[in-house]
C-alpha cells in the first residue's frame, strides 16, 4: 500500500549516488524484496518503472531479486559510461 | 558504451529506522515504556484507550499519539477522557504512522512527567507492520466480528505483535466466531503471543489488561492487608 514511498526512498538512494560518485548514467537499479518485507512486489515495479523513466534516471528499469526474509535494498546501480575517445 | 555495476547495498528506509532508534533512546532514558496499537479499523483501538484512561488515568500518567488518515476525531475522544495533551496524527492519506512523527509528536510531551505512552496507529491490518515507531512492543487488536483466519490474512501484522487484544467479546453469543480456532490461527503465526479477551465496551475482561499495564509501567498492585 506504501510502495510509492518506497519507490520514492529507492530514488533518493540511487540519487544520492549518482552525485556523490558523479555517475553516468544509470541503466539499472538491483533491489532485494524479502517475501516477509510487507511488499507488493509488482506493485513497487510498477511504481518504480514510472519514476525510473523519468529524469534524472532516463530509462533505468528496476531489477528485483526476491528473497525469503524482511530484506528491503538497493544492491547496485548499473551505469552505462559513454567511451572516451 | 560501457556498462559497468556499483555496489551499493543500502537499507530502503533507513531514515525510519534512525528515527524510531532515536524515539526509542529518548522513551528509554526517561523510562518510558510504550506500546504501539494496531489492528484494522473499527477494532476498538480507541475504545480500549478510553476506558484504560478512565480506568488508569488517577494512578498512572499516559501520555497518548494518535493517528488517523483524517480527521482528529480518535484525538478529540481521548481528549475527553484526560486532562493531559494527546498528540493527533492526521497521515494526510498515508495508509501508516512513521517514526518522524511520532518524534515530532514527542516535542510536546514532558517525558520526565509520562509514566507510559499509547500509540494509536491508523487502522489498517497491513502497512503499520512494516514502521518502526520506536515502541517497546506492538499489541494487535482483534475484533470478533472480523472472523477467526485474519491472524492467517494478515501473518505479519500478527508475527510484529507480542500481544494480542480480542475484543468485542460483548458480541459472542451473536455471532459463530470461533474463539479457540481464532487463537489457534494467532498461535500459528506467532507462537509467542500473549492474549487478551476483552469488551472496551462493557468492560468485560479488562482487569487483567490494567494489570498488565500498570506493570508494564512498574506499578505494582499492593497486596490486600
Amino acid at each position: 500500500m506504501h510502495e510509492l514511498s518506497i519507490a520514492l526512498d529507492v530514488c533518493r538512494i540511487a540519487e544520492e549516488r549518482v552525485g556523490t560518485d558523479d555517475l553516468p548514467r544509470i541503466t539499472a537499479v538491483g533491489l532485494e524484496v524479502g517475501a516477509k518485507a510487507g511488499i507488493e512486489i509488482d506493485n513497487l515495479e510498477f511504481c518504480l518503472e514510472a519514476l525510473l523513466g523519468n529524469p534524472p534516471f532516463g530509462h533505468a528499469r528496476p531489477v528485483i531479486d526476491r528473497l525469503d526474509g524482511d530484506e528491503l535494498r538497493v544492491t547496485y546501480l548499473e551505469v552505462e559510461d559513454d567511451d572516451g575517445p | 558504451m560501457t556498462v559497468r555495476r556499483i555496489e551499493v547495498r543500502e537499507k530502503v528506509m533507513a531514515k525510519n529506522d534512525e528515527l524510531a532508534a532515536d524515539v526509542r533512546r529518548r522513551l528509554a532514558e526517561s523510562g518510558v515504556p510504550s506500546l504501539n496499537l494496531v489492528s484494522s479499523p473499527g477494532s476498538g483501538k480507541t475504545s480500549l484507550l478510553e476506558r484504560t484512561l478512565d480506568a488508569l488515568g488517577s494512578t498512572l500518567r499516559m501520555a497518548v499519539v494518535t493517528g488517523d488518515v483524517q480527521t482528529q476525531n480518535d484525538a478529540d475522544r481521548l481528549a475527553a477522557r484526560t486532562d493531559r495533551l494527546v498528540q493527533a496524527v492526521v497521515t494526510g492519506g498515508a495508509c501508516h504512522m512513521d517514526a518522524r512523527q511520532v518524534s515530532s509528536a514527542l516535542e510536546e510531551i514532558d517525558l520526565e512527567d509520562t509514566d507510559l505512552l499509547f500509540v494509536e496507529n491508523v487502522g489498517n491490518l497491513v502497512c503499520p507492520a512494516s514502521w518502526d515507531l520506536g515502541e517497546n512492543a506492538k499489541v494487535v487488536i482483534f475484533s470478533v466480528t472480523e472472523g477467526e483466519d485474519k491472524p492467517l490474512k494478515y501473518p505479519r501484522m500478527f508475527e510484529r505483535s507480542e500481544y494480542c487484544v480480542i475484543n468485542k467479546t460483548d458480541l459472542l453469543p451473536y455471532l459463530p466466531f470461533d474463539m479457540s480456532r481464532a487463537v489457534e490461527y494467532a498461535r500459528q503465526v506467532n507462537p509467542g503471543l500473549r492474549f487478551f479477551h476483552t469488551s472496551a465496551l462493557t468492560g468485560e475482561g479488562m482487569e487483567e489488561w490494567y494489570r498488565f499495564i500498570l506493570q508494564l509501567a512498574g506499578v505494582t498492585e499492593e497486596a490486600p492487608a
